[in-house]
């Protein structure tokens, strides 16, 4: 059963399907980290995945739709940072109302391009030195071979890790999210700061959308971002809002749903000879059935959540202080 | 020439504004969709009044818009108790379900005369949908984990558990469909003579009225208010946040439980893959519309019931895709939120004048009644 082909198989969809996850999970985590919670991302996610099929199909390009895809997300983020950074509404209702907005209208007008004909990105391999990368054994055409969104993604992955620990506006955008009033006696603007983290992450969860569409899936199909936007979500809780943790729980929680959907040809059950078999067979049938399967990520997000805060584990990176807390200035 | 822009909290918000707040929403919600009903070519009056006025017609639509409320009402209920205490029960969704799935479980396998099962059933689901927000409850009580988060999970977690037992182990009926098998006729909400709804409704208004008078009339209700309004006064007033976050996150989760039997043995007469149409999470919208009361949250379920009715209608008669519900739903919510800044905060804009240069400040005012 754990033949080559069935690993390659395995490491290559876990691989493809995790970028998702770590686009749509970096703007969720840079947003969180200047201290806004944006339950949108599902929606923002969707929108980026309509208007980026619109555009390509439109100009025939899809880097064009990628970008627009993308610029779309920022969009949506932007009503986003408006209700919550200027008018101090309350993050998680607009959050969530954006996510039901994005499913509502890319549903609406989703139905006429759900049998859209376009080209996506085509799998290609890094310029150069991709031809040697490719050699690696089971690596290479793992990692080193994919649609262009893929390298985005992980390049991004070392861009916000160097933005956030780097950086002056990296460390001004934590400032924010940690202790917004010093932040402001300092003379950071937090307003200007907070736009910028949430914009950001708009512009990613759209790119997450943009390459689902037309990179991972090839076609749109209403609902594409099926729950990956809320995986996203829990998936920067459990990195503990660091981008490096992010990369790692971006290929387990793939890892899971590409497990998820070759689960019926694993065959994990114990032979009959076994002793235990009678008693743990069924529980491994269990615990492989696709239903149960697409609950793990959750489970693990509560888990982390839960262990790092009853055993007081909570490092310098934990959850930014000011999360979920809007900012006024003070005038008494 | 100069134009300053002034934003001052309110001292008061004047009750023509808390009252004009959710009636200004929905209109300009229902303003902005009409763009999207003209995108596709659909004449924007002739939709409104298929979806918010011919749901009046007949005793038998009125009946349509009862059978899609009783639920709402519970499960808004289930959003409000909690919000009331200042904490957000988003996961209403996951608690619904397992009241569903519990009271489904019941009700095809426990065999008792009419008058018994349904207080079984109803009984159990209340069980099932307050266990299942025990646990976020517990957390933030005990721990002070968001119970945004928390509960979202669970709600997920619970929409998998269900999808598993409806392929699985509680799967019937003919042709190998994500659903159950019917209800037995005993465990079946009896309708109200002459309409479609049934005595789910009149357990829901049960239920307002008690939780007004708990919320209104008792020094439990007291306490919840006080805790939501400051949970550090209160604490040290000498009220235990502990078990009121406690008390109202489980009582929140065992009305959404509520919600769901009542859907499934009122309604469908069998769970299946997607007997609820995310009821759970027009909740919070629900709530939020009615938070300055119960009464109030009572008008927002029967706003939002003819919605779906209405939406529903809307995509039969005119094909207009039934996302629009979805669109009018979040567009209210949104609008509300804009607006509350208004409730909030005093905006002036003058020109050619300069003043002290007043900032934001960030006095609240609460609007309960």
């Amino acid at each position: 059963m754990t033949d080559a082909s069935f690993l390659i198989g395995l490491a290559d969809a876990t691989v493809s399907a995790s970028t998702v996850l770590i686009l749509a999970g970096l703007g969720e985590l840079i947003s969180e980290r200047a201290g806004i919670l944006n339950l949108g991302v599902e929606g923002m996610i969707l929108v980026g995945a309509l208007s980026g099929v619109v555009a390509t199909v439109m100009t025939g390009s899809y880097w064009i739709g990628f970008a627009v895809g993308s610029i779309c997300g920022l969009l949506t983020a932007t009503i986003h940072a408006f209700l919550c950074i200027s008018l101090k509404a309350d993050q998680a209702i607009s959050g969530i109302m954006l996510t039901l907005l994005g499913t509502g209208v890319t549903t609406y007008f989703g139905q006429q391009w759900a049998s859209a004909q376009f080209t996506g990105f085509p799998d290609r391999t890094l310029p150069v030195i991709g031809g040697l990368l490719v050699e690696i054994p089971l690596l290479g055409p793992t990692v080193f071979e994919g649609p262009a969104t893929d390298f985005v993604a992980l390049g991004l992955v070392v861009a916000v890790w160097w933005l956030l620990t780097r950086t002056n506006l990296g460390l001004e955008m934590i400032s924010v999210g940690e202790d917004p009033e010093t932040a402001d006696t300092m003379g950071i603007d937090v307003f200007r700061m907070r736009y910028l983290a949430v914009l950001i992450g708009g512009l990613l969860a759209g790119a997450a959308g943009a390459h689902l569409s037309l990179a991972f899936n090839g076609i749109w199909t209403n609902n594409i971002a099926a729950g990956q936007g809320w995986i996203a979500v829990a998936l920067v809780i459990f990195a503990r809002w660091r981008p490096g943790r992010l990369l790692f729980g971006a290929y387990l929680f793939g890892l899971f749903n590409s497990l998820r959907l070759r689960s019926q040809s694993l065959d994990l059950a114990l032979g009959p000879e076994s002793p235990l078999a009678g008693l743990l067979n069924p529980v491994i049938e269990f615990l492989l059935n696709p239903a149960i399967m697409s609950m793990y990520p959750y489970i693990v997000t509560l888990v982390v959540l839960v262990a790092t805060i009853v055993l007081r584990r909570d490092d310098d990176s934990a959850q930014p202080a000011a999360l979920v807390q809007a900012y006024s200035r003070e005038a008494d | 020439m100069l134009v300053d822009i002034e934003i001052d909290a309110r001292e008061q918000t004047p009750s023509w504004i808390a009252y004009g707040t959710p009636l200004f929403a929905i209109a300009a919600a229902l303003a902005v969709s009409v763009v999207a009903l003209v995108a596709i070519g659909v004449n924007p009056i002739a939709a409104y009044v298929e979806m918010f006025l011919r749901p009046f017609g007949t005793v038998a639509t009125i009946s349509n818009v009862l059978v899609r409320a009783t639920p709402l009402i519970l499960v808004g209920l289930g959003v409000y108790l909690p919000m009331k205490a200042g904490l957000w029960n988003i996961g209403a969704e996951g608690q619904l379900l397992a009241g569903a799935i519990v009271g489904t479980w019941i009700a095809i396998n426990v065999t008792l005369p009419q008058l018994l099962v349904i207080p079984v059933i109803l009984f159990g689901s209340a069980i099932a949908g307050g266990l299942w927000a025990f646990i976020p409850a517990w957390l933030r009580a005990k721990w002070g984990i968001s119970e945004i988060i928390t509960t979202l999970l669970f709600t997920f977690i619970a929409a998998d558990i269900q999808l598993y037992l409806v392929r699985g182990p509680m799967q019937g009926g003919s042709g190998g469909f994500p659903q159950t098998e019917l209800l037995p006729e005993a465990a079946e909400f009896p309708a109200i003579p002459g309409t479609r709804a049934h005595v789910g409704l009149l357990v829901a208004l049960l239920i307002v009225v008690l939780v007004y008078v708990a919320m209104n009339r008792t020094r439990f209700g007291f306490r919840v208010n006080f805790v939501g309004s400051n949970a550090d006064a209160a604490e040290q007033a000498g009220m235990s946040r502990y078990r009121v976050y406690l008390l109202t996150l489980v009582a929140g989760g065992a009305l959404a439980g509520l919600a769901g039997i009542s859907e499934i043995a009122g309604n469908q007469s069998r769970l299946h893959a997607s007997f609820a149409p995310g009821y759970g999470y027009t909740a919070v919208p629900i709530a939020l519309l009615g938070r300055n009361g119960v009464f109030r949250m009572l008008l927002a379920a029967l706003f939002f019931a003819l919605l779906f009715v209405g939406g529903n209608r809307v995509t039969v008669a005119m094909e207009v895709p039934s996302a629009i519900i979805d669109i009018v739903q979040a567009l209210v919510i949104l609008f509300l939120i804009t607006a509350e800044f208004f409730q909030r905060y005093r905006l002036s804009v003058s020109i050619g004048r300069r003043d002290d240069g007043r900032s934001i400040r960030g006095t609240e005012v609460t609007t309960d009644d």
